[in-house]
């Protein structure tokens, strides 16, 4: 695979010579994910395999064009599980664009997100250079810690090539429960088993049912669901995997789509929009076709971030806008990794 | 003076000018490395902070932040020419929300203090290092500091959801929110771990954790060390993810037992500690469990705490090893280099045989869990030349630990003390792209210069005699 990375060297020396863009594109299944932008497609798709995967040491490093669904059956032959429960919106869904989008599924709020567990990264930064930060070891702090940075950059500081994960056991038992409960009680429910050492792994609110997912020992994950009443809620796989994987019914609408992420007990203002409540209540997704100001400003009234999930008819602001001061820091930092401006420029933000 | 203007920025008792004064700040907990500062000053608002550095922008003036000074590799040591930041004052726990269960430190709150103001609450701050009565949380972000929990609950980096920094040029900024995520770049993962490199941290908000219902500690002994080695590998491939796991080799065993007699075998080649939480259940069926496996893996004793005192005894030993240390020797090095956890045995061998070539004695402690060895150097600051063979010899085992696929520091920092060991683990290029980095922010260099990233000349000057994987590494640059 020598030659793949020569020749992605290759790409980004030539897009500077003349001038031009890439965009680097895997399995395309978050195409419709961030801002739209031209350039010359640059097919990390094909780059794929695990490269080392050591159950004992909880890592495993693969390629970026590694299939989502490969690494997570990989894992669960070994009892392991990548913890942030990425969504696999299509079975092509790659491990590079996981680590650019830096998504985490429902499990987030409770064990972690993607950043949290990337141990590590290779890439090609924006002068065609091959670099490697962080490692295969769970604690290094040798030099800044990149890989994080990198991970939710959408693509705009480096073309990932591999990347190193933390991984964990998968709990020995988990079900799932429901209750009917009104906005307010769901999200107090949530808030006080929060607080106590509770095995809940994933909580939702569609509105009418709070719907609570409890992972741990048998015997333990038994014992709660008959000390809270909650009733069980026999498909709970099937309804945390939808949920992840953005298939639910919610889903399924010509409205645009905003996911709201926010302070645990902020109170955003929902009005007749239909909504899900996720992450114990860090984060909403709303289904409206109310102007995107409108989301971005509570959000920021609220002192979390708006983006545009899903949505048509509108390649402004994709994600929430930043201040100025901030702005000038993010631009300084591509231009630290990219200062021609090569690798998936205006993905994020039109000026990075 | 240069330092003369400060006085019309802070009130008088603020700033220490006398060498008296200022030698207090002399090192930090890395003794080796000492340097006077120009001048001392102890702020007590953020806007005094924000005055003395655009003030030190302004006129070229290094600037080292200072926290409680317990850094282990010289992040806080000062500069001759420069202000020492002493965050000291900052020692305010702003907030603290148990529904959100997150709390707003001012920088100077000691670690250990934020789980004190939360546990009535039922909740505590979980990265505990060892130094945790006394350093900073300001230290802890800066040098992303571990513990012995942070194999289960993760490191500062995992633990922190929002910090206030001030720039070189005097900016107030917010990195991260209160809410899980923050839109562009993770500025927050960037700057745990910077060391004081990217600007000053005035403000934390940490996330809080609820107090597991109970735990206990499992002792094991074993007679050689591969086979604890392979105990630790067996825990964890079981799908047990203890909330301590600890491994202490011979000398140290022996230098704990000496000092606090925590009933530890002395004559056992290594022994682990096991710590597991959850409910009463969980627990003493996963010791159990543990217990088996580790009988399987060649434990010659397998002891599981009677009650919470025995327990108490078992981490006693543990946290007194460093003390213990100091009690048989006058002076001691502490490394702290991570390897794949395979490597173990091949490592400790190494470490062995460079203890013999060095003729220093070494004691190994070890987070077994997470591959973070902290090798102690015994040796004596006044016999001539011991310190520069303690250095020679830690030097050497970061070398193996790079060898074997690890890093050169898990949880320490760089500080000035292994900046030549970051010319063999990073390329010129990675070590360019740091410097890229460090440049968004302080242009001029003047936080913290000369610490955690070397510069491509003196890699040279280190390296004449290093050559990285088959090739020299820095061709282009003139020898010294
Ligand atoms: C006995 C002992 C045991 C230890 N055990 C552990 C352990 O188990 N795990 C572990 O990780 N570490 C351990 N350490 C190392 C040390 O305690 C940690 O690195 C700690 O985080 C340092 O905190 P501090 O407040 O003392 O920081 P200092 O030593 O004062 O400073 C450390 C670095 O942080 C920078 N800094 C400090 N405050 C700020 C700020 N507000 N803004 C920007 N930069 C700042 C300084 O410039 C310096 O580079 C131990 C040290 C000792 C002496």
């Amino acid at each position: 695979m020598v030659e793949k990375i020569a020749l992605i060297k290759e790409q980004v020396l030539e897009a500077i010579e003349n001038a031009s863009s890439l965009n680097i594109i895997a399995g395309g299944s978050k195409e419709f994910l961030g801002r739209k932008i031209t350039g010359t497609p640059l097919e990390m798709g094909r780059y794929q395999g695990i490269i080392n995967y050591e159950p004992s040491e909880l890592f495993i490093t693969v390629k970026a064009g590694t299939l989502l669904g490969e690494i997570i059956q990989v894992l669960a032959e070994r009892g392991q599980m990548l913890a942030f429960e990425p969504p696999q919106f299509t079975e092509k869904t790659t491990v590079g664009g996981v680590v650019a989008t830096g998504l985490s599924g429902p499990r987030r709020a409770y064990t972690g997100s993607v950043r949290d567990y990337v141990l590590g990264i290779h890439c090609i930064n924006g002068l065609g250079q091959d670099l490697s930060f962080g490692g295969q070891v769970m604690k290094n702090v040798a030099g800044y810690d990149l890989s994080r940075v990198m991970t939710g950059s959408y693509g705009t500081l480096g073309v990932i090539l591999d990347v190193t994960f933390k991984v964990m056991p998968i709990p020995e038992f988990e079900l799932t429960c429901f209750c009917e409960l009104s906005r307010k009680d769901a999200l107090t429910k949530m808030y006080e088993l929060s607080c106590k050492p509770f095995p809940v792994s994933a909580s939702c609110y569609d509105g009418e049912k709070l719907y609570l997912r409890i992972s741990g020992y048998r015997d333990t994950v038994k014992t709660i669901l008959t000390g809270i009443g909650f009733e069980e809620y026999l498909n709970g796989d099937q309804f945390w995997r939808n949920l992840r994987d953005f298939r639910s019914s919610f889903f399924n609408t010509d409205k645009n789509i905003w996911r709201l992420s926010l302070p645990v007990t902020a109170k955003p203002e929902i009005g007749d929009d239909q909504y899900l409540i996720d992450w114990g209540g860090a984060q909403y997704w709303i289904k409206s076709d109310r102007p995107a100001n409108e989301f971005f400003k509570m959000a920021e009234e609220l002192g979390g971030n708006a983006t545009l999930f899903k949505g048509t008819g509108h390649n402004e602001n994709i994600f929430q806008p930043l201040q100025e001061d901030m702005m000038i820091i993010q631009q300084g930092l591509k231009r630290a990794f990219d200062p021609h401006s090569v690798l998936n420029p205006g993905k994020m933000y039109a000026a990075i | 003076m240069q330092f003369d203007d400060l006085t019309k920025l802070l009130p008088a008792e603020a700033i220490l000018l006398s060498e008296e004064s200022r030698r207090v700040y002399e090192c930090d907990a890395l003794s080796a490395h000492r340097v006077i500062p120009g001048c001392v000053v102890l702020p007590d608002t953020i806007k005094q902070v924000q005055d003395v550095l655009a003030y030190c922008h302004s006129n070229d003036i290094p600037v080292v932040a200072r926290g409680a000074g317990t850094g282990l590799s010289g992040g806080a040591m000062p500069h001759a020419e420069g202000v020492l930041l002493n965050l000291a004052k900052f020692d305010q726990i702003i907030s603290l929300d148990p529904l959100q269960k997150i709390a707003r430190v001012q920088p100077g709150v000691r670690n250990l203090a934020i789980s004190d103001a939360a546990r009535p609450h039922g909740l505590y701050y979980a990265p505990d290092p060892s130094s945790q009565i006394a350093c900073t949380i300001g230290g802890n972000v800066a040098e992303n500091s571990g513990g012995v929990h942070c194999l289960k609950y993760g490191l500062t980096v995992h633990n922190i959801l929002q910090i206030k920094v001030v720039t070189i040029t005097g900016n107030l900024i917010t990195i991260g929110s209160h809410a899980l995520d923050s839109p562009g770049y993770d500025l927050l993962a960037l700057f745990t771990g910077s060391e004081g490199m990217l600007g000053v941290i005035v403000e934390v908000t940490v996330k809080l954790l609820p107090i597991p219902p109970f735990n206990k500690v499992l002792l094991a002994a074993f007679d050689n060390i591969e086979n604890a080695g392979e105990g630790v590998a067996g825990i964890i491939a079981n799908g047990i993810i203890p909330a301590g796991l600890e491994m202490m080799d011979k000398a140290g065993i022996r230098a704990v037992e000496g000092f606090v007699h925590a009933g530890y075998p002395v004559d056992a080649e290594a022994i682990l500690l096991c710590e597991l939480d959850g409910t009463e259940d969980e627990v003493n069926n996963g010791l159990n469990q543990v217990k088996n496996l580790l009988s399987g893996y060649g434990a010659t004793q397998v002891r599981i705490a009677k009650d919470e005192a025995e327990s108490k005894l078992f981490w006693a030993g543990r946290k007194a090893a460093f003390p213990a240390v100091g009690r048989i020797s006058p002076d001691y090095y502490c490394m702290d280099g991570t390897i794949p956890r395979k490597h173990l045995a091949k490592v400790l061998t190494g470490i062995n045989e460079l203890s013999i070539k060095h003729k220093l004695a070494v004691v190994n402690v070890f987070h077994a869990g997470d591959g973070n060895l902290h090798p102690l150097i015994l040796y004596d600051v006044a016999k001539p030349g011991e310190l520069e063979r303690a250095e020679r010899f830690g030097s050497e085992i970061l070398e193996l630990c790079i060898e074997m696929g690890g890093t050169i520091t898990g949880e320490h920092g760089v500080g000035v003390e292994k900046i030549r060991e970051m010319c063999i683990q990073f390329s010129e290029d990675e070590l360019e792209q740091f410097h890229a980095v460090k440049a968004v922010f302080d242009n001029k260099g003047l936080l913290n210069p000369g610490k955690a990233v070397p510069t491509l000349n003196r890699c040279a000057e280190f390296g004449a005699m290093h050559i990285h994987k088959g090739k020299d590494k820095f061709p282009e640059l003139e020898r010294f």
